[in-house]
């Protein structure tokens, strides 16, 4: 389960796919009144939940708000070498599970990242998460009413991350050409404040080389032009990455707005259109490399995020600008059976009817706010209606698209970029240029990463067999 | 014999400690500076390791601050306080916060040794610092009692001999010479966790982000290199 360079991190999970409803990983990690992490609102002053700089230094020996091991599950492994010893078992063969932080045998398995996969373990348990706020809950705990959905989970990247601000040591920071958040292991002292700083838990703090790691978002292949593994290799090609240019000066004024469910509009209004030919100006007077420009008018993700508005931020009211976004999934027609609405000629059905509710969606995208979501839904459906009236048949209904405000040209423009979704519009990523910056040839075959022993097997030890 | 171990502990010894202390310091700076680090067990189990923590931290600061009086001389702090005053100020908040660094200690080695995720990860090196400061912490308190005891003479040498040692005196070890074993044990063993401590965790110390109060904002963005 775990090699040697992987000791300390077999908890973590830079990138889980969690079945939702659930309490996810760690538990309860959408609960921020019981881990503190994002920012709120101090006297109109923006600060990290868990509190300003004194409140955290304050805390800096002992962290009230650290999520502990057992929040996301003790690391196991198994006895394997039992099984190729040739022993002579009375009973089939089995490995038993053992604790990676004892060395002993673990009775039992209790936890892991996914431990609700596929809507595993009781709904009352499940149900006990943030999402179902002003939910009626109790009706989803039926069979026949039951609902599920993926949500990914990794580094949000955020525009105003959380972890960067309570990281006192300054290890952590974000790119200014890219917007990749990093933590520097060479400046990282183990102070451990990012871990409850971040309201995704997205930062773990490694107990070998107690030091935070987090996901680097595959800079080294972002560089390069290429998507990152988790994108790349999705097989549901329902990844997509590009550029977005933004204004900085505003971040911090867009996360300060007193309306939890404005956030999500302030962002998008940080957000600037590639091709206004002012801003482009704007950016090539700023030094922004031409590939960059060319790249963020063919973003996919602007696309989405802006021009159709089908993909919203996790959680917006933690007001850490968050730069993963999620199109909502769309969902069964619950009672279609007897409703009679799915006409043939495509009247579309009320998104109130999906099976997933809009409330539950609006409480995880957009602060509770249901419009947006419902929006989006309909946009979707209506995507689908119209691409069924051409393709099957064979008779374009425009009359779908009247309620959403697409264009059929634009609708066409969706269903190539969501439903066939080639590699090549899905990751439009310009290469970095850091020939400019350092002459990368000395760089070559080196080696990459150099923590708990790094390229050499030898760990360094001090003289009392520390460090 | 023992004037000589006398006069090599509290004369020549200080001066061999801190040289050692500042070589180490600097290489480890330049040669291993990533590895200057807090150390912290927190996310393996959550017992005692607050109130262990913060009782110890916060207790051993303000006596480690404390200690630096001892270079100040007679004729400085007699512009506001008289010796007696400064001796009954120095045991109250010694004995105060000695014993709660001492219980801070206590608290943290007990899970140390106790909770079995801890131990496991626990190595030599974290039980000998902890148990080298309790030690240490332990004979302080002992001559806070010696100190209660002695004469007023006797405590104002201490700081005599310390300001001795920092400006070169031939004659610093002889001041001490005739005062209470304990004292010399708490001596020579702070100079020996001053002498190694460039080689151990303890140099996290050094690292405390007081820089973080002069951060302008709250956020960090780095240019291309």
């Amino acid at each position: 389960m775990s090699g040697p360079h992987a000791k300390g991190m077999e908890y973590a999970w830079f990138n889980n796919v969690e079945t939702k409803p659930g309490i996810g990983y760690p538990d309860d990690w959408e609960n921020q009144e019981k881990w503190k992490g994002g920012w709120k609102l101090d006297k109109e002053k923006l600060a990290p939940r868990m509190g300003n700089k004194t409140g955290i230094m304050k805390n800096i020996f002992a962290n009230p708000n650290m999520p502990l091991i057992d929040d996301y599950y003790e690391p196991f492994t198994f006895n394997y070498s039992i099984l190729h010893k040739g022993s002579r078992f009375k009973t089939p063969p089995s490995a038993r599970p053992y604790s990676i932080l004892t060395g002993k045998p673990m009775e039992k398995i209790e936890k892991s990242a996914n431990w609700e996969d596929n809507l595993g373990g009781t709904f009352e348990k499940r149900s006990r998460e943030k999402n179902f706020d002003n939910v009626q809950k109790e009706i989803y705990g039926e069979f026949e009413n039951s609902f599920m959905m993926y949500i990914p989970r990794l580094c949000e990247h955020c525009l105003n991350p959380t972890c960067v601000a309570a990281c006192p040591s300054g290890a952590i920071y974000k790119r200014e050409e890219d917007g990749i958040v990093l933590i520097d292991q060479s400046r990282c002292r183990g102070w451990r404040q990012c871990v409850s700083a971040c309201p995704y838990k997205k930062i773990y703090f490694n107990w070998e080389t107690q030091k935070s790691e987090k996901c680097t978002f595959c800079y080294p292949k972002i560089e390069v032009g290429e998507p990152t593994i988790c994108s790349e290799s999705c097989v549901g090609r329902i990844r997509y990455i590009g550029v977005i240019l933004y204004d900085a000066d505003k971040i911090l004024e867009s996360a300060s707005n007193k309306n939890e469910q404005d956030i999500y509009g302030e962002q998008l209004g940080l957000f600037l259109n590639p091709n206004d030919q002012e801003i482009e100006n704007e950016a090539k007077k700023q030094g922004i490399p031409f590939n960059v420009l060319e790249a963020a008018k063919n973003s996919p993700v602007y696309k989405m995020a802006i021009d159709w508005k089908v993909a919203f931020p996790l959680h917006p009211e933690y007001r850490t600008l968050p730069m993963v976004w999620y199109v909502p999934p769309l969902s069964p027609v619950v009672h279609a059976a007897d409703s009679g609405k799915i006409g043939v000629n495509g009247m579309l059905p009320d998104v109130e009817d999906l099976r997933i509710p809009t409330k539950y969606l609006a409480n995880m995208f957009t602060a509770g706010d249901e419009k947006p979501v419902k929006d989006a839904l309909k946009r979707m459906l209506a995507m689908r209606a119209y691409m069924r009236s051409k393709t099957v048949d064979n008779e374009l209904n425009v009359s779908v698209l009247e309620q959403t405000g697409l264009t059929p040209e634009e609708t066409e423009k969706m269903y190539e970029l969501m439903a066939i979704a080639n590699y090549n519009d899905r990751f439009v990523i310009p290469t970095s240029h850091r020939e400019y910056a350092k002459d990368a040839f000395g760089y070559k075959a080196s080696c990459g990463f150099s923590d708990n022993g790094g390229c050499s097997d030898e760990k360094f030890k001090n003289l009392f067999g520390g460090m | 014999m023992e004037n000589y171990i006398n006069n090599f502990l509290f004369t020549y010894f200080p001066h061999i400690a801190f040289a050692v202390f500042w070589f180490g310091l600097i290489t480890r700076f330049i040669v291993a500076n990533k590895s200057i680090q807090a150390k912290s067990t927190q996310i393996l189990a959550n017992d005692g390791v607050r109130k262990g923590n913060n009782l110890f931290h916060y207790g051993i600061i303000i006596i480690f601050l404390g200690h630096f009086t001892l270079f100040l001389p007679e004729e400085m702090y007699h512009l506001v306080m008289s010796t007696e005053t400064k001796r009954i100020i120095a045991l109250i908040l010694g004995t105060t916060f000695g014993i709660i660094t001492f219980t801070g200690m206590f608290i943290l080695l007990k899970r140390r040794i106790t909770n079995e995720r801890v131990s496991f990860t626990s190595n030599f090196h974290d039980y000998f610092i902890l148990t080298l400061l309790m030690v240490e912490a332990g004979l302080g308190l002992a001559s806070i009692a010696q100190t209660a005891s002695t004469s007023v003479a006797e405590y104002a040498s201490l700081g005599l001999w310390a300001q001795k040692v920092i400006t070169f005196q031939p004659d610093a070890g002889a001041i001490i010479a005739g005062h209470s074993i304990l004292y010399k044990i708490h001596f020579t063993i702070g100079l020996i966790i001053f002498m190694i401590f460039p080689y151990t965790k303890l140099m996290h110390i050094l690292v405390l982000p007081i820089a973080y109060f002069f951060r302008s904002g709250y956020q960090l963005i780095r240019k291309r290199a």
